[in-house]
């Protein structure tokens, strides 16, 4: 269905090209997973399997791209080429242009040229396939970033093409929500349609996907099933250190009963918890079931509904955040929602200026995330692995005794997720506190001492390592 | 938290009226608001533009939208004192007993009407448009925009306009939460609170420029710009003809008090 020979890309203003030689093909209802670090090609390789490095950018280019033995410069422009080929991105809040989930649905379904009644019908097929049929009302502003990419998914699916590509367009999915756009794009491929999936976590999507690629450095340099090529990737991890320090010291946070409201809804509703120095506490759960709401408490950005809440022993449900922030660090999902200077050293600083402490630690803490001597770098030209680790770095200078995550690890590839557990067993070892909320349950087993599932607001198990 | 011009649900007179009579609604008051500058007809467009929005259980959206109105209002009016002159002085901003620079900065009676002129233009060309979209759905809103036979590009950009606003309002609480846990704090007075704006400001607008890329391939890619066929006809209802014939019989009072 989708075949290219010997693709080389370089993106105008670049001298490196991203893509070298690449030759691959993809029969017809196929489903392959393209796996690989962060700034390896994979997007880039999507992109000129859906058309727009031919049709869009202007970099150069050499090599053919064929869609079901057609030349994909044959097409007039990206619009002719959408009858074949859709593509789901990463960022689901920009796909999504109507200001509802049943609008951005029904406009794909118009545009496929569905008649009204059968638009109607398909229209609830789809989002019952998706679990969203309660969100068809719902404006994109009012959803979970998980919520946006099912909606994202269900609004390509409508399209219906030949060729579906979704790059990285799950990754703020839970297990089960994944698993379960895994088997509708399965059975698409059992229809005869054409799946190409880019994927981190191949282990999950193995069981559905009939091929693996494996692409580092623009080149693809490992192709088998998808169990096959995920033992290559194993082989070359490094090991995984054991941790040395003391656990469960001083007592950091303490919540008793921690009920928080929005209106009348109960995000969290009666949660106790615990965390000592040296204790390393991941939190799972599905999206929307209280997780973020939760830890905004243990560093002011919240206050308790009801309940109380003692760092280091005293009570502190009334205190501010510029209070309770000198002893709990909050890194959130996405680093860009942080990163404003422009050199890291500045970027840096501006968290140690607003506590009012010396910056002399910059280059030690630039070491320990892995980006020593990169005090000058623009933080937005670095990867988004190394963003993840600076804004790490922005909030571990500050030093405070505990550190809070959420979704460290979102976005990133194993090798960097594991970069990033070295960090925080590294500072657990010093004797910080770490909170890390998760999707990734293989993570949360493999490096914290104690895995709490939570659901509807509430801890509905506990599990030490 | 309040989201600015979105809409809300409703049973009131404009919830029941076709898109385009709102459309040729929110049209007639913006013109007249740009052809008069009658202090006091300027007063009455904007009494009827509440009155109809009260009349449409919208009021209170209206309401809220005043604190922010006021403090536009002031600078408008500042702006104008300061680099316009005409009429009578009134006094000067700068007393005339302080040597050399005594008598600089003088407030006139031309320079403070024009900018209350402003002041009430915009605040009816605002609150017209906000009763327009807080009572229409911005499908339909489109769909009336298409069969006007406005071009496709023109209707996404409005679209999206309309879609982005909420987003960037949550965006932005995310930023300066995000800020807020690494010890930021909003500076003080007004030049501190401006230069206090920089770490929240400038992610919010590098983000969303990343945006507009993956914006424009989606819209390309899922046809959009094709534009559906619009075959349905705008049928119109008694109440549209009461809410057009208003407006335009406004227009007849406004026209003849400006010719008397």
């Amino acid at each position: 269905m989708i075949r290219i020979e010997d693709l080389t890309y370089t993106y105008r203003n670049r001298d490196i090209p991203v893509l070298k030689n690449i030759s691959l093909s993809l029969p017809k209802g196929s489903m392959t997973i393209l796996t690989g670090p962060s700034g390896s090609g994979k997007t880039t390789l999507c992109r000129a399997m859906a058309g727009i490095l031919s049709h869009v950018y202007t970099g150069k280019a050499t090599g053919t791209i064929t869609i079901a033995g057609r030349d994909i410069m044959a097409y007039k422009g990206i619009e002719e080429l959408s009858h074949d080929v859709s593509m789901v991105f990463d960022d689901a809040d920009a796909q999504l242009i109507f200001t509802t989930v049943g609008e951005e649905v029904m406009t794909s379904l118009e545009n496929r040229g569905l008649l009204r009644m059968d638009a109607e019908n398909e229209l609830t097929r789809l989002l019952d396939l998706l679990e969203i049929a309660t969100l068809k009302e719902r404006a994109p502003y009012t959803l979970s970033g998980g919520q946006k990419q099912k909606a994202a998914i269900a609004a390509t699916l409508a399209l219906d093409s030949a060729v579906l590509i979704l790059d990285e367009a799950t990754s703020e999915l839970d297990a089960e929500a994944r698993n379960v756009v895994f088997s509708i794009l399965r059975q698409l491929a059992d229809l005869g349609r054409t799946i190409v999936l880019v994927e981190h976590m191949i282990d999950e999507a193995a069981a559905f996907a009939d091929a693996c690629l494996l692409i580092e450095d623009g080149q693809i340099t490992a192709s088998g099933t998808p169990a096959e090529v995920s033992r290559r990737i194993q082989e070359k991890l490094p090991p995984i250190t054991k941790r040395s320090g003391a656990r469960g010291g001083e007592l950091f946070i303490e919540a008793q009963d921690l009920v928080h409201c929005y209106g009348d809804h109960r995000a969290v509703d009666g949660v106790n918890f615990t965390l000592r120095s040296g204790e390393i506490v991941a939190i799972v759960g599905e999206n929307g079931s209280g997780k973020t709401t939760l830890v905004k408490h243990f560093n002011g950005l919240l206050k308790p509904t009801e309940g109380t809440l003692r760092i280091k022993g005293s009570v502190c449900n009334g205190q501010s955040i510029s209070t309770l922030s000198r002893h709990t660090g909050l890194v959130f999902q996405n680093p860009d929602t942080m990163l404003f200077e422009d050199t890291v050293h500045k970027e840096i600083a501006f968290g140690l200026k607003n506590i009012g402490t010396d910056v002399h630690c910059i280059g030690s803490v630039l070491a320990e995330v892995g980006l020593a001597g990169r005090e000058d770098t623009n933080p937005r030209h670095l990867s988004r692995g190394e963003r993840q680790r600076l804004a790490l770095a922005c909030v571990i200078a500050m030093d405070q005794e505990v550190f809070v995550l959420d979704e460290p690890t979102t976005g990133l590839d194993l090798a960097e997720s594991l970069q990033i557990m070295e960090i925080l067993m590294r500072l657990a070892d010093e004797g910080h506190g770490i909170v890390m909320i998760t999707h990734n349950p293989g993570l949360a087993t493999a490096f914290a001492d104690r895995v709490m599932k939570m659901s509807n607001g509430r801890f509905i198990s506990s599990q030490e390592v | 938290m309040q989201e600015i011009m979105q809409y809300i649900p409703g049973d009131g007179i404009f919830h029941r009226v076709h898109p385009f009579t709102k459309l040729l609604f929110t049209i007639i008051i913006v013109l007249l608001a740009v052809l008069t500058s009658d202090l006091i007809l300027l007063a009455v467009l904007l009494l009827v533009v509440f009155l109809a929005a009260w009349a449409a259980g919208l009021g209170r959206g209206l309401t809220e939208q005043i604190p922010l109105l006021l403090v536009l209002g002031l600078m408008l009016v500042l702006f104008t004192v300061l680099t316009m002159h005409g009429g009578e002085v009134i006094f000067t901003l700068i007393p005339s007993g302080i040597p050399f620079i005594g008598g600089a900065l003088p407030v006139t009676t031309g320079a403070l009407l024009f900018g209350t002129i402003l002041s009430l233009r915009f605040a009816v060309m605002l609150f017209a448009f906000q009763l327009l979209v807080v009572s229409t759905k911005p499908g339909e809103l489109v769909t009336t925009l298409r069969q006007l036979k406005m071009p496709i590009d023109y209707t996404l950009m409005f679209l999206i306009a309309l879609r982005f606003i909420p987003t960037l309002q949550r965006e932005g609480i995310r930023i300066s939460e995000a800020q807020l846990a690494r010890g930021y704090s909003p500076g003080d007075g007004m030049m501190g609170k401006i230069r206090g704006l920089r770490p929240v400001i400038l992610p919010l607008i590098l983000n969303s420029l990343g945006k507009a890329d993956t914006l424009g391939l989606t819209i390309d890619m899922r046809g959009y710009r094709r534009g559906r066929a619009q075959t349905e006809k705008i049928v119109f209802g008694s109440l549209d003809a009461i809410v057009i014939l208003s407006a335009v019989a406004l227009a007849a009072v406004i026209a003849g008090v400006q010719i008397l």
